[in-house]
């Protein structure tokens, strides 16, 4: 009997079915503590003061840490390390955490938090990724232009394109903001093992990674760093950036007890990174017989306060800016740009899930200016083995785009015969 | 009749991997116990979308033995290697590869010492399936695999495995945009039917056809599944969710205001796996986690044009969005 093309059951469906699987909200130690993040309330703010004093009279509550409690260093990120894991004196947007408690349980250390007086200055908030690119806009982060990242695509001469184009679309599309909506919420527990070593379990898509991030937080050698990753309720990309890791590391190592950290649904939207919005301009030219003859095309991501994985989403996002079409002439520029908004990284698609928004209507409203089927433009225009994208890569294997189009096709019932110009279905 | 029905199609592709010279590595071990199972070890995350199952069927496949006979230790630093991100679209691709290639690895320590039980001039010559290897081209000659492991442990031999598979990426030339920046690419086409109802503006998403390239399907339901996922995702994407902002504060975060489609927004999903078989995959295969998703909201947007003649350019497709159209529409007509 094969095994590969079969569907055996997963490893993971009875302890899943069963409810024996431990997920990281089930990890417990004795004498374990509890951690409350303190947000900030502000998408922009300067942090004037933070008093303690009334939180950690708080019953129950054993430590309320700052950024002066640090050990290593005070920034996380999986490209730039521009995030803080505790807001010194500015807090650039909602998602910052400016003081950490930890107490014997989890209502103290939520009353702790409650009692932890920050008093901030709230400063003018950058919410407009347009406005924020302007040279006269103020930076989000002084050592870096508020446009983290541009990559232009060039190949052909789109103004040639266009000349040649019998018929030309033009339309301005925008995406939203999206939540990963996972189911489990997240959740984390660190402790300190006989050996001194610190050891975290974590619902995270990268267990060395995160080692690499808590190490350079603690100021620790990565050998004396475990991460575990217990099973995991789905994570979409919102599991890629630090959220309680570096915390919860924080608060075992100040307090040598373990501690424990469990979002609500409530905090875990605050928490991780969202899908980034996109605003994309799309001009695209195709002859009388439905062949692209250009596309030009502006994307901009909004990145918020933090880059996470910005420059990598909207390189994404302009390498598949041509959908799956020959374009001979493409001028693309794909920016991010940060903001004071909530951060966005990776999401299921990572930039290349907005981008159809815009390239697929285009296809729709070239077709339908030209009097030509949906499925015949696509035709018309689709990758075949051996095709080259607008960044000059060749195609060379396991090209089935036109494969999918003809199965879909059939199973909706309609008539390649009319729909492929010559009746032609192999090539 | 105030509800009308419309068909709309939406084609993708998608480059996997970090991509962009972004250094893409997975690294995985595989040892064979003296009964024949085998534990394999890899740093991916199974965040539930398989890959511990996927990389159980590479291993079972590879050393020919039943997929109930192996193991896969996963994500955690102090005993697993590491496998890059669950993400991009990479595991069953990276960590596939990486898992083939110690698999394939420790069986062949395992066929040397085989091979001279069973009179054989070379590995070559050899064959595992489901716990038993025998002689190419002549079966009757054969032996368990528990017996000639647990021998060739006795010999001396150490079945142990290690395979570091890097998938390809160049750089993208800063100014022009110009390189090879992913491999593989998947392709697919999802074509959807809606109905929309031009009183309230609502729509309703009726069927989904769902083709999708995945090289080969390791595992045919997870594949399904991903696909079904995808579009429930899009879906939510298309019409139902966005987090607000006032002031840069999030006031929509639970799911009382926050809708993701449930069940009941779910229509029926026809997925359609194509298998163009790709060389440098595990068995041909590319991915499908996240390709899943990418055509849902155009295919529902060209839906809606088909449906009613409006086209919705912004995310997500509210009911205020569609009935304002459907006025702006009818006033052009007078």
């Amino acid at each position: 009997m094969p095994i590969i093309g079969t569907s055996p059951p997963r490893v993971d469906a009875r302890s899943k079915v069963t409810g024996q699987a431990i997920y990281p909200a089930d990890v417990n130690f004795p004498g374990m503590i509890y951690g409350q993040a303190v947000r900030s309330p502000y998408a922009h703010a300067r942090i004037i003061n933070i008093d303690t004093s009334a939180a950690l009279e708080v019953p129950g509550v054993l430590c309320v840490l700052t950024a002066r409690d640090i050990p290593g260093h005070n920034g996380q990120g999986v490209v730039y390390q521009d995030m803080p894991v505790l807001a010194r004196d500015e807090a650039r947007s909602v998602n910052d955490v400016v003081a950490l408690v930890g107490a014997t349980t989890p209502a103290a250390a939520r009353a702790g938090a409650a009692k932890v007086k920050v008093t901030y200055e709230e400063l003018p908030a950058l919410l407009d990724p347009i406005a924020a690119m302007q040279p006269w806009a103020p930076r989000v982060h002084p050592d870096r232009d508020n446009v983290i990242y541009h990559l232009p695509i060039r190949k052909g001469n789109v103004e040639a394109g266009f000349a040649a184009a019998d018929v030309i679309v033009e339309n301005t599309y925008r995406t939203q903001l999206l939540d990963h909506a996972f189911l489990q919420p997240e959740a984390a527990v660190a402790r300190v093992d006989e050996r001194g070593h610190l050891v975290i379990y974590v619902a995270t898509q990268y267990v060395h990674w995160d080692r690499t991030e808590v190490a350079r937080v603690l100021g620790w050698n990565q050998d004396r760093i475990r991460i575990v990753a217990p099973a995991v309720g789905g994570a979409f990309g919102g599991r890629e950036d630090m959220t309680l890791q570096t915390l919860v590391a924080l608060l075992a190592v100040h307090t040598s007890r373990p501690a424990k950290m469990v979002l609500t649904r409530e905090e875990s939207f605050l928490a991780h990174s969202k899908r980034h919005p996109m605003i994309m301009r799309y001009k695209t030219g195709a002859t009388r017989d439905g062949k692209l003859t250009a596309l030009e095309a502006e994307i901009i991501g909004d990145s918020g306060a933090y880059s996470s994985w910005a420059p990598n989403v909207l390189r994404k996002a302009a390498i598949h800016a041509t959908g799956p079409y020959v374009i001979p002439n493409v001028k693309i520029d794909a920016y991010a740009v940060y903001t004071n908004n909530p951060f966005t990284g990776a999401m299921r698609g990572f930039g290349a899930t907005q981008p159809p928004l815009a390239y697929e209507s285009q296809m729709d409203e070239l077709a339908s200016r030209l009097g030509i089927h949906p499925f015949t433009i696509r035709w018309l225009n689709a990758f075949r083995q051996g095709d080259i994208t607008a960044t000059g890569q060749v195609l060379e294997s396991s090209v089935g785009l036109i494969d999918t189009m003809l199965q879909a096709a059939r199973a909706a019932g309609w008539s390649l015969e009319e729909l492929i110009p010559g009746g032609k279905q192999d090539e | 009749m105030s509800k009308k029905r419309g068909i709309g199609m939406a084609c993708f592709f998608y480059g996997t991997g970090y991509g962009n010279g972004f250094p893409d590595v997975s690294t995985a071990t595989v040892e064979i116990h003296d009964d024949g199972t085998a534990t394999v070890r890899t740093g991916a995350v199974d965040c539930g979308q398989g890959s511990s199952t996927v990389l159980a069927q590479i291993a079972a496949e590879e050393l020919g033995v039943p997929y109930e006979w192996v193991t896969v230790i996963t994500a955690d630093t102090d005993t697993t290697p590491d496998a890059g991100t669950t993400a991009a679209t990479r595991q069953t691709y990276a960590s596939g590869n990486a898992v083939q290639m110690a698999c394939r690895e420790a069986r062949e320590v395992l066929f040397e010492y085989t091979r001279t039980i069973l009179g054989v001039n070379t590995i070559a010559g050899l064959v595992a399936r489901e716990g038993i290897i025998y002689v190419k081209g002549y079966p009757k000659k054969q032996i368990t695999y528990p017996e000639a492991a647990a021998r060739a442990r006795l010999a001396g031999c150490r079945l142990v495995g290690q395979g570091t598979f890097v998938t390809h990426t160049t750089a993208v030339d800063r100014e022009t945009g110009q390189g090879a920046p992913y491999w593989p690419y998947a392709f697919g086409t999802q074509i959807a039917e809606v109905e929309v109802d031009t009183e309230t503006g609502q729509v309703r998403v009726l069927r989904f056809i769902a083709a999708h390239d995945v090289g080969r399907a390791v595992n045919r339901k997870g594949v399904e599944g991903q696909i079904e996922g995808g579009i429930a995702q899009g879906l939510g994407m298309a019409l139902l969710e966005k987090v607000h902002l006032q002031h840069g504060r999030i006031v929509n975060n639970s799911f009382s205001t926050y809708l993701i489609p449930t069940t009941l927004d779910m229509p029926e999903v026809q997925p359609l796996i194509v298998e163009t078989y790709e060389p440098t995959g595990p068995y041909g295969a590319k991915g499908v986690g996240e390709p899943a998703t990418i055509p849902t909201v155009p295919a529902i947007i060209n839906a809606i044009y088909n449906a009613v003649g409006v086209r919705i350019t912004e995310l997500p497709v509210t009911p205020e969005k569609i009935l304002a159209a459907l006025r702006e529409k009818e006033g052009e007509q007078k």
